[in-house]
């Protein structure tokens, strides 16, 4: 079997991976770093505008072949599975968590404390924001007070979306641009920003995307990336409960186990991988799943519900001059004590619900040539807008990812099945919250002889995390704050799966801290040059 | 002759060869030059004449580009909350020849080649050819159902006709700079 050695062995390529294994190059040079990911490179930066363009066009999906067929799981999120991982795809929206997130238990006695302290976590804050090179601007709210500025302006508000921030703002809610890892001005190997509006694949390299850190690592020596290549099973230490080495499978050489032997090890395959691997490296010493004496690996699986609304107002805009762009509220991500629990942020981008062009009017005949441009014209007056919250929603211990026997992939080791469950107070309170945010969407509307045309709750949990929680007590948690698992000294889990609790806005700038954290504490493990 | 004539006078001729084989046989892969001058004409009635006639012939050029650079088998866009893998399927051009002439068929029995006909005739053919294909309304981009909604789609989904709609400069999806968007869009000459 063929054996690859290093100090680090890294299980999995998304951006906890990537910040994780560049912050450690640096820390501790010379420090041999390898990284295992299961789906391919795409360093093709040259073809974006290409596949953009088809994307576009023919409604192709932008970043090729980023999947593998037969490694899919029932409820997840994605099907990406790439050298990037779903930060090739993000928007790059890095909103911070607040205070409250961390201290649920305690403030309102509801679901988990976070294992760290707020002040610690902001502090990593501000290195992410480094990293990913976020434009933002300060917080209309005072509790958001912040250590340091961020490294850029925030991403100009389009004409659109300074119209929509006065209509919001009547509501009494006070609105900021939306902070992006989106590069104004060329940075870190990547361009500036020229609004495209397709961040899902951006042609610049503006918004960040993990491929140019993984490019820029390799460029220098200091990571060896096996792509393509699966990592089926941890193996344990003969005498010692600690991780001995990995073992994976190459695409393209299925019958050959490839065996990765490292002093400690990261796995930072996300949410839905993570416990995954965990659960299948169970062994004769571990029949639970390694990592797993606490029975928790792969519950309190978390994420947020959401409620969208399509809104019409008098104000008028102009559809297209910067869709993806959004004004964030952070009003509601503080709740009163002594006042019923409800979290969430509050969304508004341009829209255009009803003002796009048709093939039939309303009589149902069919509109020819300039006729659709008539037709198109007299529906263009005032705005339709696109409200979102995403709702502070917190899992029961029942809320799981488990081995699901009835799929297996192509070596017969079964995929995960992702099924998310709310714990009591959440399910008691969900639909009283839920209601709080039709009546804002409601009272937003009319402040500008508006209506709410539409509304209508995700039928999913967006930004999912949790399936590896932190915390102090082992027999409450897989791993600690830094993601160094309570079972294992040498194994240790970063990013999303750490996280007790989902918050109520994007996770990734808080998945990329609570990384960086953990490089920190990991780099002391590691010998200096 | 419309494709499912010449599939049947395939059959009729050929009765021993298996179907499939047949359907393979009829389809034309590409747009052969009596179905281009028919899109054309269809295009000459359902783009704007506001354009000018010009810019209509590019924006067919356009979609025969499209037609002709189509892949199968591409993985469409997988987003987010519950992803299914699906490919894009056959290239619609054989549907498209078919299409167009059914639709030069249906003119010659009217009186005459589509372009000559009065408008309400041309949108009755149109009219009914979309809703024999159960097209309701106009798609995001060209689905390969009909070709006359993926003509229409092609043009009035583009960023061009978003301007001329709101007859302002936006430029909605084009690389402009982030300063531009934060003015209001100028107004179309």
């Amino acid at each position: 079997m063929p054996t690859h050695e290093s100090d680090v062995c890294i299980i999995g390529g998304g951006i906890s991976s990537a910040m994780l294994a560049r912050k450690l190059a640096n820390l501790r040079p010379g420090t041999t770093i390898t990284i295992v990911e299961a789906g391919r490179s795409i360093f093709d930066f040259e073809k974006r505008a290409v596949y953009r363009d088809r994307a576009l066009v023919y409604g192709e999906h932008p970043w090729r072949n980023d999947y593998r067929e037969d490694q899919m799981a029932q409820g997840f999120i994605s099907m990406t599975m790439a050298v990037g991982g779903l930060a090739l795809h993000w928007g790059g929206a890095c909103n911070r968590f607040s205070e409250e997130d961390l201290r649920l238990k305690s403030m309102y006695g509801i679901a988990a404390d976070w294992a760290l302290s707020w002040d610690e976590l902001e502090r990593y804050y501000v290195e992410a924001e480094r990293a990913l090179n976020v434009a933002g601007e300060p917080s209309a709210y005072a509790e958001d007070r912040r250590s340091a500025p961020y490294p850029q302006p925030a991403v100009p508000l389009s004409y659109n979306l300074q119209v929509l921030k006065g209509w919001a703002e009547q509501s009494g809610l006070k609105f900021n641009a939306l902070p992006l890892a989106r590069n104004l001005t060329p940075f870190d190997g990547r361009g500036a920003c020229c609004v495209y509006d397709t961040c899902d694949i951006c042609p610049t390299g503006a918004r960040y995307s993990p491929d140019f850190t993984f490019r820029q690592l390799i460029e220098r020596k200091q990571i060896v990336l096996h792509d393509r290549t699966l990592v089926r099973r941890l193996v344990l230490d003969d005498r010692r409960p600690t991780v001995a080495a990995a073992q994976g499978v190459h695409q393209d050489r299925p019958g050959e186990a490839q065996e990765y032997r490292a002093r400690l090890f990261v796995v930072a395959s996300g949410y839905c991988w993570s416990p995954h691997l965990l659960l299948l490296s169970a062994n004769t010493r571990f029949p639970n799943g390694i990592a797993n004496s606490s029975g928790l690996v792969g519950r309190y699986m978390t994420g947020h519900a959401f409620v969208e609304a399509r809104v019409t107002i008098d104000e008028q805009t102009w559809p297209g001059q910067h869709r993806v762009h959004s004004l964030i509220s952070r009003e509601h991500f503080r709740c009163p004590t002594d006042k019923p629990f409800v979290r969430h942020d509050t969304r508004v981008w341009e829209d255009t619900t009803g003002r796009e062009p048709r093939l039939r009017d309303d009589q149902g005949r069919l509109l020819l040539g300039d006729e659709v441009f008539d037709d198109w014209r007299a529906r263009t007056k005032g705005s339709s807008v696109r409200l979102r919250t995403y709702l502070d929603v917190h899992p029961s211990a029942d809320s799981r990812l488990t081995l699901n026997q009835a799929s297996k992939n192509r070596y017969g080791d079964p995929m995960p099945r992702v099924e998310h469950r709310f714990d009591a107070p959440t399910t008691a309170r969900l639909a009283a919250n839920k209601q709080h945010v039709r009546d804002l969407f409601s009272r937003m509307a009319r402040a500008s002889n508006g209506k709410v045309v539409s509304t209508f709750d995700g039928d999913y949990l967006d930004h999912p995390a949790g399936g590896c929680r932190m915390g102090t007590d082992p027999a409450t948690s897989v791993c600690d704050s830094y993601g160094r698992t309570h079972d294992h000294e040498n194994l240790y889990v970063v990013g999303a799966p750490t996280l007790p609790t989902g918050g109520c806005t994007n996770g990734t700038l808080t998945f990329v801290a609570l990384t960086l954290r953990s490089a920190d504490r990991i780099a002391q493990t590691l010998p200096r040059a | 002759m419309r494709r499912r004539t010449l599939l049947h006078a395939l059959a009729a001729t050929v009765p021993l060869l298996p179907l499939t084989r047949v359907r393979l046989a009829a389809q034309v892969r590409a747009f052969t030059p009596e179905t281009v001058a028919v899109l054309r004409d269809v295009a000459a009635t359902v783009l704007p004449v506001s354009l000018g006639a010009d810019k209509v012939s590019l924006i067919v050029d356009r979609f025969l580009v499209w037609g002709r650079d189509y892949e199968e088998g591409i993985a469409l866009a997988h987003g987010y909350g519950d992803p299914k893998l699906v490919t894009s399927g056959p290239s619609p051009v054989p549907d498209y020849v078919a299409q167009l002439a059914a639709i030069d068929a249906a003119a010659r029995g009217r009186g005459g080649r589509f372009a000559t006909l009065p408008l309400e005739t041309r949108r009755t053919i149109l009219s009914d050819a979309l809703a024999a294909a159960k097209v309701t309304d106009l798609p995001g981009r060209p689905t390969g159902r009909h070709v006359v909604a993926d003509l229409m789609a092609f043009y009035f989904r583009s960023s061009e006709a978003n301007d001329l709609a709101y007859r302002a400069r936006i430029g909605r999806q084009l690389c402009r700079t982030l300063e531009l968007t934060t003015r209001r869009p100028a107004p179309m000459a």
